[in-house]
């Protein structure tokens, strides 16, 4: 089954698991579905109050953006590791 | 409090020279401490992104992140934070910082005055980015 990985600061929102896994999905969106369902103290975290991807959290299946796939229609196979990856920029500007 | 060991403190300082005038950034990877707290274990002196003047800007790009993330599993680690530079400006929060910040993680910025280290101080975004609280910093 797809694994999601758990960046740091969002363990503590996920069991302290560093990893999780999703069974029975067939798409990012299903995937991370299953994750916040698992552990809803993650949703806030991850979704903002119109159900949409917060604006720094960046989402990849295996080494590719979803945003230039299928964004959250994108297929998942059960080899598949899915990131949630903080979009980190910045300045003194 | 996040603690940052002398080899990984030494990258930091070395990118931030090296990068002078523009800004550098880059990823800090650790673990939690005997008190729970952070502490950097690796610096990854990351290329800035940003496409437009680096003066007062940087991007890290996300590719780097999830090279970070792998390496630092495979150390039973994880990436706690991130690092970039002011250069000729103090070691604040910017509200460009904090607009494209991630809440939970450290930030390092350094300040960087004619291509020598100044200071540097560390935030974390709140839940909700509307604001940064500092936290302790320390180095070797």
């Amino acid at each position: 089954m797809p694994k999601i990985l758990i960046p740091t600061p969002l363990r503590q929102f996920a069991g302290n698991n560093d990893t999780v896994d999703v069974a029975g999905v067939a798409t990012v969106g299903e995937a991370l579905g299953a994750l916040v369902t698992q552990h809803p103290d993650l949703r806030k975290n991850l979704y903002n109050d119109e159900g949409k991807l917060r604006s720094f959290v960046n989402i990849y299946v295996n080494d590719e953006d979803i945003r230039y796939l299928s964004k959250e229609k994108t297929e998942v196979k059960d080899s598949d590791t899915i990131s949630i990856v903080p979009s980190i920029a910045g300045g003194g500007r | 409090m996040l603690k940052i060991e002398a080899q990984p403190w030494a990258v930091m300082v070395e990118h931030g020279r090296a990068c002078f005038p523009r800004e550098c950034c880059g990823i800090l990877v650790g673990s939690a401490g005997d008190a729970g707290d952070n502490v950097v274990t690796l610096a990854i002196a990351c290329t800035n992104a940003y496409e437009g003047d680096q003066k007062d800007r940087f991007e890290l790009d996300p590719r780097d992140v999830i090279k970070a993330e792998r390496a630092a599993r495979e150390q039973r680690q994880g990436v706690v934070g991130f690092f970039h530079s002011h250069p000729n400006e103090d070691a604040y929060f910017s509200a460009t910082d904090l607009k494209f910040s991630a809440p939970g993680y450290s930030n390092v910025v350094m300040s960087i005055r004619d291509g020598e280290f100044s200071h540097a101080k560390c935030f974390i975004a709140n839940f909700d980015q509307t604001a940064a609280e500092p936290e302790e910093l320390h180095y070797a």
